[in-house]
């Protein structure tokens, strides 16, 4: 009963979710909405509860523990407290219970967003340009003859859409664009099929019970 | 007589046969309304749309631009009767055509324009099922290679030699991802092989659903390998939802705890280098999966072994070696190759109709 | 031997630093590059250059932060060429981030041509030149909306005013008198404008978007659905040539200066590229 209860509701909702697809009727599109905006909501937010409790939870005993970098664990629970505090009484944009500002500096999860969570996010997503420089570094060797091609195809398009391409020759940026239009169209469309494929056939297997790697495996 | 000939000169003509029919194949609550051209199309500002319930007061229900001939009025209730019109508008002369014969919007059970959906799930479905039945019946199945699945086996026991964790991060997709749930069973499986080796596995999740799930199959495994003391749950967390903060989170645990494999598993966007490149800086065996195109190729850069697309898909059954999953398997295999047909054979006669003699191919 | 060692395994924080070097340098002694404007981007110069005195141009700001950088650029040199031909500019954002964005654009441009002005008719004025109309949730309200009235949509602009009240706005009042509209957005928002407001209404829609969704956009250019296209750093740096060349515009490019640092990077990257594979062969024949 553990395992079948667990695989009926499985079914029931898999097939739930393929319905709405084919049928336009109001009376299922309405069932569909509900389950999908109401219920999964709900869902989310007890999810969440769990979610953050754990995270605290972990925190807090490392530094009951005194583990590994168990000082930095309090930067999070700080942290956690400050925007919790903000969150629930600041509001969205000063517009909570209690509007609190110095100034022109309202305290309000808009605050949080734009000074706090979009320049750490911008900082992490600029990363991004020195890993690829230590990636192609390490990785782009000609070590066969697909490598080789490979190492080709990219110096191809990096100097194509340059400046400097255009000067070597006014052909190098045409073929760039060629190489972006074609092969790369050609082969990602040959792995976006089986992607569509393979996700239809995990569906099915998981609606029909056949895969139960989630429930840890195994039969009944 | 003067009136009409006056009319008659500065007027326009009117749009004619306006024809309003149930829009079929839709939940209801439209109509759509279809015309020919004002003859003084290339003159007019836009068509205007009137509807009425009585055909005597019509009200405007929309309008659209000149050479257009068709619009679809969402604002019906079903089951009541409609009048429509349509005005040719320039400037402010307004000529109205004859009104459309009555219509009445209905809601529709079957999108019938979505059967071909329909037969391609019914033919692959059974295709699937097909070859599952016979994995059943005992029947071998040959499945090829993948590199990056043979080496999980590896990668765990070298975690245990080091006597180092192992980290599995299955992306900051949702659990409606298919990449995500075939992640979580990757998941389920390399935790047994953990729970068996007795290695510490640290799951950090950015999604509090997938965060819920992945803990339960966790405890799962460990139960199924008759292990569950030693099941930590702090290994599993949640950590936030913010995409690059859960990059940051994870980027410190791979510096601090230096797992000796990490797992890259699931639906990944631009932090997919971040991870990889941490990854690799710490000496970790790698092992990347998703079927996000775009960050397939910062994968394949940075991390020892990928599983690109559907092997992602594939995994559980390789290292389960369940043979009803595999069976499955070979079902999509056969499911591809048809579809492959399908393309190869539409292609052909759509290059051939471009040639004027083969025309009748049309 | 030691050098071919040497070659294979650079400590990556050696190529980190080098690389912000080269990115560093040319943006703090900035200097212009030379570059041929490509098609897509002389599409969208001329469909703006095109539009007839009675119609208006829309500018969608729809970018963060995080892509400021590279679509910045983008804003501004339109907006000059916007301001600079005189042509009637309505300016939104589909989501609340971007505000700030289009706003500190507005502000400097129309300051940029403000402080050279000499009469009224020469200054760029609000409600008779352009309006910003903000923002209204959600992103498919104000794209079908517009197409019958604007001003229905949003009722009051970004700054609190009755849009029916500005001169500009009894003017433009729908689509119909509307040239083009420019989208400019790290994520799928142009793809929006032409599935509803394009293919719907007739809309003329070009776009502006980052390097790296570059490649989902080109079947659309090609189909003409886009009536022009920016892509990235170089699409930015094309665009202020144009603006330059054909307007005789002169300001700080910032995307052409920018230009620089890309073309350093990328020639970093490649030469690091060949060093290891030099070391690679090297090792390999030793063996």
């Amino acid at each position: 009963m553990k395992r079948t209860f667990p695989l009926i509701l499985v079914f029931v909702f898999g097939i739930l979710g393929i319905i709405p697809f084919f049928v336009p009727h109001p009376v299922v599109q309405n069932a569909d909405g509900f389950l999908r905006n109401e219920f999964l909501r709900i869902l989310v937010a007890f999810a969440l509860v769990l979610g953050l409790g754990s995270l605290l939870k972990v925190h807090i005993d490392k530094i009951k523990r005194r583990r590994e970098n168990w000082q930095y664990s309090w930067i999070l629970i700080i942290s956690f407290l400050i925007s919790a505090i903000i969150g629930l009484f600041g509001g969205v944009r000063g517009t909570g219970i209690l509007p609190t500002s110095i100034g022109s500096f309202q305290f309000d999860i808009w605050t949080i967003y734009w000074n706090v969570v979009m320049p750490l996010g911008s900082t992490m997503f600029a990363l991004l340009a020195f890993f690829m420089a230590s990636a192609a570094y390490r990785a782009f060797r000609a070590r066969s003859t697909e490598a080789t091609l490979l190492l080709a195809a990219a110096f191809v398009v990096m100097l194509g859409v340059l400046p400097l391409g255009d000067r070597i020759s006014p052909h190098l940026p045409s073929f760039a664009q060629w190489i972006m239009d074609v092969p790369n169209v050609a082969g990602q469309r040959g792995i976006l099929f089986g992607v569509a494929l393979g996700a239809l056939a995990t569906a099915l297997k998981i609606i029909l019970g056949i895969e139960r790697s989630w429930l840890g495996g195994g039969r009944e | 007589m003067t009136l009409i000939l006056l009319c008659s000169i500065y007027a326009l003509a009117p749009p004619t046969g306006v024809r309003a029919y149930d829009t079929p194949d839709d939940g209801g609550g439209s109509v759509t309304i279809e015309w020919q051209l004002s003859q003084d199309d290339a003159e007019i500002t836009r068509y205007d749309i009137y509807r009425s319930e009585d055909g005597e007061t019509y009200e405007k229900v929309g309008f659209i631009g000149p050479g257009r001939t068709s619009i679809e009025d969402e604002s019906t209730q079903d089951g009541l009767e409609y009048f429509y019109k349509v005005a040719a508008l320039r400037d402010t002369i307004r000529i109205f055509s004859e009104p459309s014969s009555p219509v009445m919007s209905r809601a529709h059970l079957v999108d019938r324009t979505k059967m071909n959906v329909f037969v391609a799930l019914l033919i692959l479905g059974a295709i699937i099922l097909y070859f599952t039945y016979a994995a059943r019946r005992g029947r071998e199945m040959f499945i090829r290679k993948i590199t990056g699945l043979q080496a999980i086996d590896d990668a765990v026991g070298r975690a245990t030699e080091m006597g180092k964790p192992i980290l599995y991060c299955p992306g900051i997709g949702y659990i409606e991802d298919i990449a995500t749930i075939a992640s979580l069973n990757i998941l389920g499986e390399v935790a047994k092989k953990c729970a068996q080796y007795d290695t510490k596995l640290i799951n950090p999740n950015r999604d509090p659903i997938v965060y819920t799930v992945a803990r339960e199959i966790i405890k799962e495994s460990y139960n199924s390998v008759g292990r569950p003391d030693s099941f930590d749950p702090d290994s599993v967390y949640y950590v936030t939802d913010s995409q690059f903060a859960y990059a940051a989170a994870l980027d410190g645990v791979m510096i601090r705890e230096r797992p000796a494999t990490n797992f890259l598993v699931g639906w990944f966007r631009a932090e997919s280098l971040i991870l990889a490149e941490t990854g690799a800086s710490t000496g970790a065996i790698q092992i990347a999966g998703t079927d996000q195109v775009s960050q397939l190729p910062f994968f394949v850069t940075a991390c020892d072994y990928t599983l690109i697309g559907e092997e992602l898909y594939a995994a559980s059954a390789y290292i389960s070696k369940e043979p009803l999953l595999l069976g499955a398997i070979k079902g999509e295999d056969w499911g591809k190759f048809f579809i492959g047909v399908v393309l190869i054979i539409a292609s052909i006669i759509g290059l051939l109709t471009t040639f004027p003699i083969l025309g009748l191919f049309r | 031997m030691k050098i071919i060692e040497t070659l294979t395994n650079i400590d990556r924080r050696i190529i980190y630093l080098i690389l912000l070097i080269v990115v560093l340098l040319p943006l703090l002694f900035p200097s212009v590059e030379k570059v041929r404007v490509m098609a897509p981007v002389e599409k969208l110069y001329y469909a703006i250059d095109t539009i007839p005195s009675e119609k208006a141009v829309i500018v969608d700001f729809d970018y963060e932060p995080q892509t400021a950088p590279e679509l910045d650029p983008m804003g501004f040199a339109i907006l000059r060429h916007v301001f600079e031909r005189r042509i009637k500019l309505l300016v939104l954002s589909l989501y609340v981030q971007p505000l700030g964005l289009a706003q500190n654009a507005l502000t400097q441009v129309t300051e940029e041509f403000n402080s050279v002005a000499k009469t009224n008719a020469d200054s760029i004025i609000y409600g008779r030149d352009y309006v910003f109309l903000g923002w209204v949730p959600p992103p498919i309200i104000p794209i079908l909306g517009m197409a019958e009235s604007i001003t229905s949509v949003y009722t009051v602009d970004y700054y609190g005013n009755q849009t029916d009240t500005l001169p500009l706005m009894q003017e433009v009042t729908n689509y119909n008198d509307v040239g083009l509209l420019v989208s400019l957005s790290g994520s799928d928002i142009p793809k929006w404008w032409v599935a509803y407001a394009q293919s719907r209404f007739g809309l003329p829609v070009g776009a502006g978007i980052t390097a790296v969704s570059a490649s989902e956009f080109y079947p659309y250019l090609q189909t003409g659905q886009f009536s022009g296209l920016l892509v990235g750093m170089k699409g930015g740096a094309e665009y202020e040539e144009m603006v330059e060349r054909t307007l005789k515009i002169k300001v700080r490019r910032k995307a052409s200066e920018a230009l620089l640092s890309l073309t350093y990077a990328h020639l970093v990257m490649i030469l690091f590229i060949v060093i290891g594979n030099i070391g690679y062969f090297a090792k390999r024949r030793k063996k």
